[in-house]
């Protein structure tokens, strides 16, 4: 089987907070198929944001090690981390975080135009059209609605053709109805498109969805079900 | 149902709660409040200082506790019996003339003074190196400044010329306790005693020359400032053709006084001016602080609290901060004038006793706490207009619309109050009004150009570069940096440039236009009976020398249209023309450099009553017109004469101009000297001028000659201390500016780290974040300094021509300057953010929305 596009070896966080050093990660391991959709659950404080934010290279690990499409992620400065995130992934917020100074176009454009790509402006029209946006493309960020915000972030995350896409929890800050619109969209485009999805979720019906089930509690994988491969415990 | 609403105690217990927060985010409104702060109240401090120190020391600046003194002629025996009435009495007499070395090689003007054995009465006059300073006269010595002994080449014990007189040199002079009030300009002290001065031939009827008679009163008298008022006055009247000028120890020198108190009125609108500048990094960390605390608005809406009840919160910790900001203010203050003490005490005309007065804290903590109070209600109010739907949408301009309408009348009131104030503690009042019309104008330009600069931006296409199109997108957006950074920088930087400008204008008219059109001598004394020798001199020593010559008395105007100059009240701008000696002249035909402007020249050989022409400008502000009568006392007796003509004056050309030219009939008979003025030939070699002067002082002891490029770079030194200390004060306002800049920056700073982020996480590289910033903030600097430069050339046009009253000039140089620190402003503190920006951590950022 070729080599997965994401793997984690025994990945610590440990972060120093006021009250002493707390312990958000400690030793997961992980590797995810090119391809595949997986879902992370698990309780609330459990580590799930943590560690996309690790895969994404928006933290750097404690201890152990992230390989992104072979790449180990610890000796890359904040640029090759940057240039990498612009190449292979996309990124879902639960709260969005679009540029509010730029229009839904402006926005979807703008990861293309950093990277030099001529025809951002097309592409982001295109993808615009496709997540159902074409008569908004001109409006402000504060002049969306929660559910078209999300889907000009997802356009956004998608705009330069990544291998990997991230989300975390995108369908929470929205009503069942636009949700379940927003998990449409995302699955639709996978398989149109052909990327890894790692989603966080706390949503069932949006776990199930996905090819593979990622169980955390506590700062560890608690269990790891995949469909065909039956549920696992992991060892920690 | 009514509704029952929380009172002010809890509102206020709220607020108080809201303090453990701390300092976060109200160090900038501290630092704003507490620099404009201090430098009102430092400035106060100063001035109550030197005001303290000269009321204090007045008896030894003055020499007594009262002084009356005249030009040209020595007091009778009845006048001295009058003084002699009054206490201890000390006579001297101060006048210029020419130090020579006995064997004529060289020569120097020297300020001479010869004093009776009782000088001085106050304060000690001392020798360098010890030694008895009466022991020194009485032998008839002279006591000389060691930079004459330098400038001629002598040392103590050798003789110079006075006059006809070969004085001896017995000591150098250490401390002169009256010097600040009994100094002319330049020139070195030579003091004698008065014996000695008769020796040297020099004290003739017509000599210009200033007798001066110190008194030492009772001290019940002395210190009774009504009775030393009283006195002056009785005295005056028992000697009403004397032409006495007089002073007393609690006003040693109306001429010092008044010029501390133009520097203090000048200092304190600097500081001001640095006040209203700082408010707008107060307004701009309010909103900053409410922008931070919205979501806790939101929330506090959403549970029932009201408008009124959210901006009583919020006001309590304002009141606090702002209490602090004044307090630190004030501390600084009060310390400023002593580290101004330790280090330039030395420059100060009296020693310097800091103590300062309840009344001026009091108004910088008034000026401090009105100039909070205007700025942060704005921001403050616009905090009540926010809605609970700020916690459901992350809408960009969630405090729209303006405060409500009680606020803002508040805040015409409060802008009024300080306006009125600034008028009212300053004089003249229309600089006060010059002042804060020229800051109203800066704050409303640059309020406009950033909205007008952030919709331009938004109506641009977009670039093809993605950091111009982000800097566009940023400089465009509703709530970006481009309203503050364009009114700080912009405010800042125009009254940079109005300094720089009012500078050069001061700087060229003294360097520049002078020196062309000025003669290069003045010479008096000149007995007329030597006119002709002395002219025939000049021109056989420099050939196309001319010289042009004037009779010259010194008097004192005592009655303006039969009314004693005591009871009218005049505008302080003219007081100085009553309040000493001017100096008086004659002629039949109109003098160079005049023109008639009303009234006509007298006939030739016109012998009716006397007729004076005045000085236009100067008539006008006296109230004189035409046909009026000016009285004046010359050698102790009173003239009177009717205007018959008004002149204009070209003053600038140090030509022989007087405010008054009598007929010839008037003064003719009294005994006088002239006055010439000497203009060498271009490329006039120095050695040549050498021997002129020396030739002049050879045949002619009596006459002093002034060179006037001495006396024009003497003036330039003094001035250029002064210029440091405008510029200094002028810092201080940049100061505010930089700070309000560095505090705009930071009201964006937080919006600013999650913009950054969310590029990262979509692949930007830092230098793509680091170009857009630049390219952000170059654009803005520009368009700022720009304007500010045109703005800030307009407003130094306005400053100089109208209340300076010189030529205006451009210089390149405030140009250059400008744009400078506007670039180095930008740089430094829009580089610090970037750098923060960059380096935050990505994670807290993206979570914590
Ligand atoms: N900066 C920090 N310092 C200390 N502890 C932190 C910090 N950030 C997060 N944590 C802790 O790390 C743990 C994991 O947080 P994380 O956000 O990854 O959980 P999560 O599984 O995503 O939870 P949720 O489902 O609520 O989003 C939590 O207990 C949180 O309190
Ligand atoms: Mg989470």
């Amino acid at each position: 089987m070729s080599e997965p596009i994401i793997k984690l070896d025994d990945v610590h966080l440990t972060l120093t907070s006021r009250a002493g050093p707390v312990h958000i990660l400690r030793g997961v391991s992980l590797a995810i198929p090119r391809g595949q959709s997986a879902a992370v659950v698990g309780p609330s404080g459990s580590g799930k944001t943590s560690l996309l934010m690790l895969m994404a290279g928006l933290e750097r690990v404690t201890r152990g090690r992230i390989t992104i499409s072979g790449r180990d992620l610890g000796p890359l400065s904040e640029d090759e981390l940057a240039i990498l995130r612009g190449a292979e992934m996309g990124i879902v917020f639960q709260s969005f975080h679009l540029v509010p100074t730029m229009t839904a176009l402006e926005n979807v454009a703008l990861p293309g135009e950093l990277a030099g790509e001529a025809n951002a402006v097309e592409i982001a029209r295109d993808l615009l059209s496709e997540v159902g946006l074409s008569a908004r493309i001109d409006h402000f960020p504060a002049e969306l609605s929660g559910g078209e915000q999300q889907r000009v972030a997802i356009a956004r995350a998608l705009s330069r053709s990544p291998n990997i896409l991230f989300a975390d929890e995108p369908t929470g800050n929205l009503d069942g109805r636009t949700g379940k619109q927003i998990i449409d969209l995302l699955f639709g485009l996978r398989k149109r498109r052909d990327v890894t999805l790692v989603i966080v979720t706390h949503d069932n019906k949006l776990a199930a969805m996905t090819d593979r089930v990622i169980r955390m509690a506590d700062g560890t994988i608690v269990a790891d079900e995949g469909t065909g491969s039956g549920i696992h415990a992991v060892s920690s | 149902m009514p509704r029952r609403r929380a009172g002010a105690a809890t509102v206020l217990r709220l607020g108080l709660r809201e303090l453990r927060n701390g300092f976060d985010g109200f160090r900038i409104f501290i630092a704003c409040l507490a620099l404009g702060v201090m430098v009102i109240a430092a400035v106060g401090a100063l001035a109550d200082a030197l005001r303290a120190g000269l009321t204090k020391q007045g008896e030894t600046i003055l020499g007594g506790d009262v002084v009356f003194a005249r030009m040209h002629v020595r007091a009778p025996p009845q006048d001295q019996d009058v003084f002699r009435g009054l206490g201890q009495v000390s006579e001297t007499a101060t006048m210029r003339t020419m130090a020579r070395r006995i064997d004529g090689s060289d020569q120097a003007l020297a300020e001479l003074k010869g004093a009776d054995s009782f000088y001085p009465l106050a304060g000690a006059a001392t020798l360098k190196g010890g030694g008895s300073f009466a022991d020194a006269l009485s032998g008839g010595g002279a006591v000389v400044d060691a930079m004459l002994l330098e400038r001629l080449g002598l040392k103590v014990g050798d003789k110079m010329r006075i006059g006809n007189e070969d004085v001896p040199i017995a000591g150098v002079l250490d401390n002169e306790p009256d010097a600040i009030v009994d100094r002319l300009t330049y020139g070195p002290r030579v003091f004698v005693s008065l014996a000695t001065l008769g020796k040297t031939g020099l004290v003739k009827p017509g000599t210009l020359i200033r007798w001066r008679y110190a008194i030492k009163l009772p001290s019940n008298l002395a210190n009774d400032r009504e009775a030393l008022a009283d006195l002056r006055k009785s005295v005056s009247e028992k000697l009403p053709a004397g032409g006495y000028t007089s002073a007393d120890r609690f006003d040693p020198s109306p001429q010092i006084s008044r010029a501390l108190e133009r520097l203090r009125q000048f200092l304190i609108l600097i500081g001001l001016a640095s006040l209203l500048v700082g408010g707008v990094g107060i307004a701009n960390a309010v909103s900053t602080f409410i922008d931070k605390r919205m979501k806790v608005i939101a929330t506090l809406r959403s549970i029932g609290a009201s408008g009124g009840q959210i901006m009583g919160i919020f006001l309590v910790q304002l009141v606090a901060m702002s209490l602090v900001g004044i307090a630190i203010g004030l501390a600084l203050g009060v310390v400023a004038p002593k580290l101004i003490d330790v280090f330039y005490g030395d420059l100060l005309p009296v020693r310097l006793n800091v103590a300062v007065s309840l009344q001026s804290l009091g108004l910088a903590a008034l000026y401090g706490a009105l100039v909070a109070l205007l700025f942060a209600l704005w921001p403050l109010g616009r905090a009540e207009n926010v809605s609970a739907t700020v916690l459901f949408r992350d809408s960009v301009n969630a405090t729209g619309g303006r405060p409500r309408r009680a606020l803002i009348v508040l805040m015409i009131g409060l802008a009024g109050a300080l306006v009125a104030i600034a008028v009212l503690t300053s004089e003249p009042r229309s600089i006060a009004l010059y002042v804060i019309a020229g800051l109203v104008v800066m704050l409303v330009v640059f309020g406009w150009l950033g909205g007008f600069i952030a919709r331009l931006a938004r109506r641009l296409p977009r670039p093809s570069r993605p950091e111009l199109g982000l800097a566009l997108r940023n400089i465009a957006s509703p709530d970006g940096l481009t309203r503050s950074v364009v009114l700080s920088l912009g405010t800042g930087l125009s009254l940079l440039v109005t300094v720089a400008l009012a500078n050069a204008a001061l700087v060229a008219d003294l360097q520049d236009r002078l020196p062309e059109e000025a003669p290069d001598y003045f010479l008096l004394d000149i007995p007329p009976s030597d006119l002709d020798g002395l002219k025939a001199r000049v021109a056989q020593d420099v050939p196309h020398a001319s010289l042009v010559d004037a009779p010259m008395l010194r008097g004192r105007i005592v009655a303006l249209k039969g009314k004693p100059i005591e009871d009218l009240k005049l505008p302080s701008d003219v007081q100085w023309v009553l309040n000493g000696d001017r100096g008086l002249s004659y002629d039949d035909l109109v003098p160079e450099g005049s023109t008639v402007t009303s009234g006509s020249w007298w006939r030739k050989d016109y012998e009716g009553p006397p007729l004076v022409s005045f000085e236009g400008e100067i008539a006008k502000k006296l109230g004189l017109g035409l046909g009026d009568t000016v009285t004046v006392n010359v050698l102790g007796r009173n003239i009177t004469a009717t205007v018959a003509n008004l002149r204009e004056v070209k003053w600038e050309s140090l030509a022989l101009n007087f405010i008054m030219v009598f007929s010839p009939n008037t003064l003719r008979a009294a005994p006088h000297n002239l006055l010439a003025t000497v203009r060498l030939p271009q490329g006039t070699s120095p050695d040549v001028e050498t021997k002129m002067v020396r030739d002049i002082g050879r045949s002619y002891p009596s006459v002093s000659a002034i060179r006037v490029r001495d006396a024009i770079d003497q003036f330039s030194k003094i001035f250029a201390k002064v210029m440091v200390a405008v510029q200094v004060a002028g810092s201080v306002t940049l100061t505010a500016g930089a700070l309000v800049l560095a505090g705009a920056l930071v009201t964006a700073q937080r919006r600013r780290i999650l913009e950054a982020v969310i590029l990262k996480t979509i692949g930007a590289r830092q230098r793509q974040i680091l170009k857009a910033h630049a390219w952000e903030y170059a654009l803005l600097a520009s368009i700022a300094a720009i304007v500010a430069i045109g703005l800030g050339s307009a407003i130094a046009w306005v400053a100089v021509t109208r209340v300076m009253e010189l030529d205006y000039v451009f210089s390149m140089n405030a140009v250059f300057i400008t744009l400078g620190v506007a670039a180095a402003m930008i740089a430094v503190f829009g580089g610090i953010g970037t750098w923060s920006i960059l380096r935050a951590p990505a994670v807290p950022s993206l979570r914590s929305e």
